[in-house]
């Protein structure tokens, strides 16, 4: 009976550690307490709570997985049942990965390995989830064993690791923004796209979209050089920054290309905020001291409105085939779809 | 439940199913054409009320199968709706769908904990909209 109920705790923390990968959530204990009690089905309050957020396409930032832990964990009204299993959820996870505890001798490594592990997309399968964990724990066993002062840092004060692990789930979870170009990174955008879809929605004003390519980056990057590709990235964020209004998004929306969301503006004046940014580019050109001399940056644009009650998704897919088109007819020009 | 008076017949009498009823409470004239729309193509009877003062009033006259439901309204809210409809002769019956811009832990809980069926975030699009009226319709 014992060994059944180990099984089955067992199961549900696989299921959970899939989860929190396959949603791409810090596997913090807080964390894993909340999926191991969805998946655990103790409190159907909970379980009801996720799956609108699941069957919504929610993400589950920090603030929703910090709501989620003090309305069903330090609640007094919650049962007993509750706290037991995710104490007991809490031993199997140690169980788990507690063979990973020693790479905390590098702070820096051990984070640099975490974070692409987290950024690892493991999919639906355990099968890959558990490869990873082989990786990261071999990984951990190599950076160890390099480190003269493994046996030393191993006995720091609990304080300091705990401040250590601290530090890096901020590190992971603070993710709003670009770390390149300082704007709003993809899964802001995605947020904030929705937020402001949601708001037109009610209000039946406008809104549109920008999606903004740079032309022939490739050529830049193969040319001079990725650093110079990450100057070229950074001067073109600044710019658009520069030549939106204030309560426009600019969002990097991945590699060379960048959107902006513009509340309350049709697609008139959305090709008037996308003529703007190309003049802008225009009159501002990169300086940059290289051989051969760079030509002048350019991009194309393309621009769209929100129709509300379509998918978001066909938004986005309007405003990037007329950004395509906008290539098409030979960059540095905007077409409106 | 036939109620055909000949037994003999093979061929089981045509029953017109009565058509289900949605009552669209929402603020945003926007809103309620387009679910009224989607609920229209699939045979609903659509009735509207722009607060929850109103759609009590109307639950109160004709309890509809199912209650879209906005979160911020003038008057009367969605939530102080959904309480007071719990609370009204028959007013069980019907599968609330919450459907807001509000998207945070709390709404949810508070929504669900209050008697509503199922939680559709804003933006909605058709295919969302009866997803989420499929769940409903399903689990009763």
């Amino acid at each position: 009976m014992q060994a059944e109920e180990a099984v089955k705790t067992r199961s549900i923390a696989d299921l959970a550690i899939a989860t929190l990968h396959r949603l791409g959530i810090p596997a913090t204990p807080a964390n894993y307490a909340i999926w191991y009690e969805y998946h655990a089905g103790m409190s159907p309050n909970l379980q009801r709570t996720i799956d609108v957020l699941i069957s919504n396409k929610a993400t589950f930032d920090e603030a929703t997985l910090q709501d989620l832990y003090s309305t069903f964990f330090s609640s007094a009204k919650e049962a007993q049942a509750v706290r037991e299993t995710s104490a007991r959820a809490l031993e199997t996870l140690q169980d788990i990965v507690g063979v990973v505890d020693f790479a905390r001798d590098d702070a820096h490594q051990f984070g640099a390995a975490l974070r692409g592990f987290a950024s690892k997309d493991v999919g639906e399968s355990l099968g890959n989830l558990k490869h990873l964990i082989e990786d990261l724990v071999s990984e951990s066993r190599r950076m160890a064993g390099r480190s003269e002062f493994v046996g030393l840092r191993m006995k720091e004060s609990a304080g300091k690791i705990e401040a250590l692990e601290r530090n890096l789930e901020d590190a992971i979870r603070d993710s709003s923004l670009d770390g390149l170009t300082g704007v709003a990174n993809r899964r802001t955008f995605d947020t904030v796209i929705r937020k402001t879809a949601g708001d037109a929605m009610n209000s039946g004003d406008d809104l549109a979209l920008l999606m903004i390519d740079i032309d022939h980056f490739k050529r830049v990057n193969d040319t001079w050089g990725h650093q110079t590709g990450d100057v070229v990235l950074r001067h073109l964020a600044k710019t658009l920054q520069q030549a939106v209004r204030g309560g426009d998004h600019v969002a990097r929306y991945g590699g060379e290309e960048f959107a902006v969301i513009l509340p309350r503006t049709d697609g008139h004046a959305a090709v008037n905020v996308a003529e703007n940014i190309r003049k802008a580019l225009a009159r501002n050109p990169i300086m940059l001291d290289v051989t051969p001399p760079m030509t002048p940056i350019t991009v194309s644009i393309g621009a769209a409105c929100y129709e509300p009650g379509d998918p978001l998704a066909e938004w986005v897919g309007r405003t990037d085939a007329a950004l395509y088109k906008a290539k098409g007819e030979g960059r540095n020009r905007v077409e409106l779809n | 439940m036939s109620n055909s008076i000949d037994a003999g017949k093979s061929e089981a009498p045509a029953i017109e199913p009565k058509p289900m009823s949605c009552l669209i409470t929402d603020d945003s004239s926007l809103v309620r054409k387009i679910a009224g729309r989607v609920f229209r193509e699939i045979g609903f009877e659509v009735d509207e009320a722009e607060n929850g003062q109103v759609a009590l009033e109307k639950c109160q006259i004709h309890m509809p199968d199912v209650v879209l439901l906005d979160w911020n309204m003038p008057v009367m809210d969605g939530l102080e709706f959904l309480k007071a409809l719990r609370r009204t002769e028959g007013g069980r019956d019907p599968a609330v769908i919450f459907c807001t811009t509000e998207t945070d832990v709390d709404h949810v809980q508070r929504a669900l904990a209050s008697g509503a069926n199922e939680y559709l975030m804003k933006p909605f699009d058709k295919e969302t909209l009866l997803g989420k009226l499929d769940m409903v319709v399903t689990r009763r």
